[in-house]
């Protein structure tokens, strides 16, 4: 069987250009497109960002969109599928009479936060304003698109903060080599929002000048949005749609560096496992790179970290490296990719992006490149780190990989070691029999539940680390995305708890639990609404039966608060609990 | 000499039990009484202090903004004054600005 997965189009919104073009364009005249805040209401005005310089009206009138509730991710991610779909030859009508599978897999985190903080102090006492809540989930913002297109037999939504679409990425690999879609369509969307700019504030990591990736002066990331998605498909399928690839995604690494939820380690060893496992996939060695696209956000920390599993990677064949998030800003969960629609035209177009504003060299860092006009490439890179460390390493290949391995196809039965779940505030006083109070001191429940049921369900399993650990959450931290929401309303833009933030992505609960137990294995967040614990699920079993993984601990976690009830009851969904949680250990054997 | 460097430590003595409260309630140091904390203990490293973190530092610098009216740029300045809590003490009795 040819296991060979090939682009097949792509589609790109961001900062620097609204389509393939405009953004090569832009990447090969090296305009960067950080610049003063145009669009987003916030009083930082000081803070450089990378807009995409659209209104929302005017992206509803390109998608002929009325529904105004139908947030800025959502429009980003529609604008970039329908180019993507273009780009591929996919008409929508056409997939309709044919018996193909197009699955849709986004990474996003921040969805409909936009809205939802602009309408957060309505939501108590206006019907309309609560409307908003069914647009605000990650899922929902997926679901939207797929139901934009009615050509999608499924959808999912990714979320593992920046590496978000990266994993998007990666699940298609994965879904299309085990047969389960016959062309997958990923990426990611994330619009820019007052909830994440304070965020990154209040972690002082925003840099108030023009980024500048991996030079000694660093001062911090600045935030950008926008959506990029990529077809994908077997080669074969390719052929038989009469379809030229674009490129082949020979390889793909994920790894958790389980270290700290806001920073990476100082080898940056969930890195370094990322970038090679992604090289041992696609049968490369490191001399065989010319290109790694970094995911150099211009912070003091992952620069130097990153560096650091660069050069363990590397050594002395190190390719040329650039961050082009100093052309796009940091598109957080589409950063992904967009780079990866960044890295294809590197490759289609035989240049090498720049790394702007580099002047002088970090102690210990890698030199990165300012750009070659002509470059060989054949194979590149896309590095993308999240929160928590959930690290991601994709290549791209001019040509396809001959030596691709792919796990025994024996049939392997999954068994259920052990169980847990929690359904009461009541339980959560047992987390101290496993973690000290000065450990827990930040955890809010949904961590304290997760934590502790998974902790359980191990012990009852006899497993000390599972091979991988896999979330299901529909959504995420709610509490404490909550508590910032609304110290933001009632103080204003300042002066806000840093703790809200770093547990507000719903890939907290997973690494958390990953650091908890120094796991490196694979880590990944699923949050689709209802759908959640059933994807979180499925992958378990992919995961096993492709022989990658002995052992998986799968969750499912959720809290409520008691605003957040009221809000659902005047909605008119049942009764939410105020924390639910589920842990799991599945293995298999043949 | 000694005289002084008691006297100091009574003035400070009020304002060391005070930031014991507020690094309390701000940290979540959910178990921890003012009695616990020792004035000198080490707040941040491993070993045998208090084990604060990164995000722990953040949340100081809010704080000494919020109550006191210090304004702290850079994460990197906090290293210092971030010692203990007599080191904070001495810090904000210095520069506080409300």
């Amino acid at each position: 069987m040819n296991n060979n997965i090939v682009i097949t189009g792509e589609g790109i919104i961001c900062a620097i250009g609204q389509d393939k073009q405009s953004v090569l364009d832009s990447l090969q005249h090296k305009h960067s497109g950080i610049g003063t805040m145009q669009l987003l209401n916030s009083c930082h005005k000081e803070l450089p960002v990378g807009e995409v310089p659209l209104s929302n009206d005017d992206m509803r009138n390109q998608l002929g969109v009325r529904d105004t509730l139908i947030n800025r991710t959502t429009l980003m991610g529609m604008l970039a599928v329908r180019q993507a779909l273009e780009d591929a030859g996919i008409q929508c009508d056409t997939v309709k009479e044919k018996p193909i599978r197009v699955v849709l897999i986004s990474g996003t985190t921040v969805a409909g936060m936009d809205i939802t903080e602009d309408l957060f102090d309505q939501l108590s006492h206006s019907d309309a304003a609560l409307q908003c809540l069914r647009y605000h989930s990650a899922g929902a913002s997926t679901r939207l698109i797929a139901e934009y297109f009615d050509i999608f037999a499924e959808h999912t939504t990714i979320s593992t903060a920046c590496s978000s679409a990266a994993n998007a990425l990666m699940l298609g690999v994965r879904m299309l080599i085990a047969g389960e879609a016959d062309v997958v369509v990923a990426g990611g969307a994330e619009a820019l929002s007052l909830f994440h700019l304070n965020g990154f504030r209040s972690l002082m990591i925003l840099d108030h000048e023009p980024c500048r990736p991996f030079d000694a002066t660093r001062a911090g990331l600045n935030l950008g949005e926008g959506a990029a998605f990529l077809v994908m498909e077997t080669e074969e399928g390719a052929k038989r749609r009469g379809i030229t690839p674009h490129a082949y995604l020979t390889g793909y690494g994920n790894a958790c560096d389980a270290f700290h939820q806001t920073a990476s380690s100082d080898n940056g060893e969930g890195a370094y496992l990322a970038m090679t496992e992604a090289l041992q996939m696609a049968g490369l060695k490191p001399s065989d790179i010319q290109y790694v696209n970094a995911h150099g956000t211009g912070t003091s920390n992952n620069d130097l970290s990153e560096s650091m599993a660069l050069k363990r990677v590397f050594g002395e064949n190190m390719p040329l490296i650039s961050s082009t998030k100093s052309f796009t800003g940091h598109t957080t969960s589409a950063s992904g990719s967009i780079e990866s629609v960044i890295c294809l035209l590197a490759l289609q177009h035989q240049f090498v992006p720049a790394n702007l504003g580099w002047s002088q060299a970090i102690d210990g860092g890698i030199v990165p490149t300012l750009g070659e006009d002509h470059y060989h490439l054949e194979h590149v890179v896309c590095n993308s780190f999240g929160f928590g460390g959930n690290d991601t390493s994709l290549v791209f290949s001019l040509s396809r990989n001959d030596r691709l391995e792919i796990g025994n196809d024996a049939p392997r039965v999954i068994k259920e070691l052990a169980r847990v779940e929690i359904t009461s505030e009541d339980q959560l006083a047992e987390i101290r029999d496993y973690v000290k109070p000065l450990e827990a001191r930040r955890m809010g429940k949904i961590m304290k539940s997760s934590l502790l049921s998974s902790l359980k369900a191990l012990r009852q399993a006899g497993i000390e680390q599972p091979d991988a650990i896999i979330t299901g959450t529909a959504l995420g931290c709610l509490e404490n995305s909550e508590l910032l929401l609304r110290q933001m309303v009632e103080e204003g833009e300042t002066m806000l708890k840093p703790t809200y933030f770093m547990q507000s992505t719903h890939n907290t609960i997973s690494s958390n639990i990953a650091i908890r137990l120094g796991c490196h294995g694979y880590n990944i967040t699923y949050t689709q609404d209802q759908a959640s614990f059933d994807w979180a699920m499925r992958d378990a079993e992919l995961l096993l039966k492709s022989g990658k993984c002995k052992t998986v601990l799968v969750g499912c976690h959720d809290e409520s608060t008691p605003f957040y009830r009221q809000l659902m009851q005047r909605l008119g969904y049942d009764e939410i609990p105020s924390v639910n949680s589920k842990a799991i250990v599945l293995s298999c054997g043949k | 000499m000694e005289e002084l460097i008691l006297d100091c430590n009574a003035t400070l003595r009020p304002l060391v039990e005070e930031l014991k409260e507020k690094i309390i309630e701000a940290l979540n140091l959910e178990e921890m009484t003012p009695a616990d904390i020792d004035a000198d203990d080490a707040l941040f490293g491993d070993g045998d202090g208090l084990g604060l973190d990164s995000i722990d530092a953040l949340e100081l610098i809010v704080l000494m903004e919020k109550e006191y009216g210090i304004k702290l740029a850079n994460p990197a300045e906090g290293k210092e004054i971030f010692k203990s809590i007599r080191t904070i003490a001495e810090y904000v009795s210095s520069h506080r600005t409300k």
